[in-house]
């Protein structure tokens, strides 16, 4: 259930780590997995201490996106329970999404964390191959 | 040559032919108006033992029986036919039945064999018994994200539930919901569920040698618990 004003874990190599939705896309209720969103960086996603050498391609990647930055994003967990077409239900503990552009690609390079399989009904594909594992 | 008569007919004449309908009229008014009621007339020629002509009859028909009269509880008995279609051995509802001392319960881990994809395992958090609809609640951590997933025991898309560890005590509670608080949490239990399969397979495979020694042809058993 994304709606205005929830924050949700940014799960990509983006730079954004906490956002919030401002915007539900093409729909007047609230979002599912699946669904687009815009959101607002509102905290970033510090890469330097943990990485020591690669700590300059990570500073690059952490610059893709800023706080306060307003951004596209696919919800790819909710904590919501969402039923599916065979009877089975599935619930994650957090709310999660991707950030994209506006064509729909994502920003970041890699994902770390479990999706929703109901991205590859929405024709997410390019986010299902890049993340780790889909439920 | 009537017509070119008519037409040829003087203006003087109008004045008498009206008189003589004049004279018509007077004949007309003199006649009497009486009616004779004749349809009266012909009731009376009826023969006096006739039944008089009342509303129709209309033929009423006995009920076919009710269903109901044979099956006190239709809802049931239907439930009922449901599991026995989709749980012909009875081996899910025994796993799942209250009396059975060998069922699943809850604070157990529990595999479940999926027809299209992979298997799902988790700990039983919840089973909820409601017949042919009853589901079994999952818990597990993947990619260290907390998942929850419900499954209907006897849908058809759910191979088979198999229990990798039984709950070490009982749990006092039927529902364990408490187990989402990251204090009672018992976190990914991956690790138990891929020692399980592992010694699962393993055992498949001594079966299939001890088969292949024999030298039977058959297709092994599949050595499922449940």
């Amino acid at each position: 259930m994304i709606q205005l004003k929830t924050m949700l874990n940014c799960i990509d190599n983006s730079g954004a780590a906490i956002v919030e939705c401002v915007n539900v896309m093409k729909m007047k209720r609230h979002a599912k997995i699946g669904d687009r969103i815009i959101v607002v960086v509102q905290k970033q996603r510090n890469f330097g201490p943990e990485s020591g050498p690669g700590a300059s391609v990570s500073t690059t990647a952490a610059n893709k996106v800023r706080r306060g930055d307003i951004r596209h994003a696919v919800v790819v967990r909710t904590a919501k329970k969402l039923q599916r077409p065979d009877g089975s239900v599935v619930k994650f503990d957090d709310n999660a999404c991707v950030l994209i552009n506006k064509a729909g690609e994502p920003i970041g390079t890699r994902l770390n964390g479990i999706v929703g399989t109901e991205l590859r009904k929405m024709k997410w594909s390019k986010i299902l191959s890049l993340a780790p594992m889909h439920l | 040559m009537a017509t070119s008569i008519h037409t040829l007919r003087p203006l003087a004449c109008w004045k008498s032919i009206l008189r003589r309908n004049r004279q018509y009229k007077v004949a007309t008014r003199s006649l009497t108006t009486y009616h004779q009621n004749v349809t009266f007339a012909k009731y009376q020629l009826l023969p006096p033992d006739a039944k008089p002509e009342g509303p129709k009859k209309i033929k009423i028909f006995p009920s076919p029986p009710l269903p109901s009269a044979n099956t006190k509880e239709p809802l049931k008995a239907f439930c009922a036919d449901q599991i026995a279609l989709l749980d012909p051995t009875g081996a899910r509802t025994a796993l799942f039945s209250r009396t059975n001392p060998e069922a699943a319960k809850v604070g157990d881990i529990l595999l479940v064999r999926l027809k299209g994809g992979d298997p799902f395992a988790g700990v039983c958090i919840n089973i909820r018994r409601r017949g042919v609809d009853t589901g079994i609640l999952l818990r597990n951590q993947l990619t260290r994200v907390g998942v929850e997933m419900w499954y209907k025991i006897y849908s058809p898309n759910v191979e088979g539930i198999e229990v990798v560890q039984r709950a070490v005590k009982r749990a006092r509670r039927a529902r364990l919901t408490y187990m989402r608080k990251p204090k009672h949490d018992v976190g990914s239990v991956q690790n138990l569920v891929l020692a399980y399969q592992r010694s699962r397979s393993g055992l498949r495979g001594v079966a299939q040698k001890e088969e292949g020694l024999k030298g039977g042809k058959k297709k092994s058993v599949r050595g499922k618990k449940h």
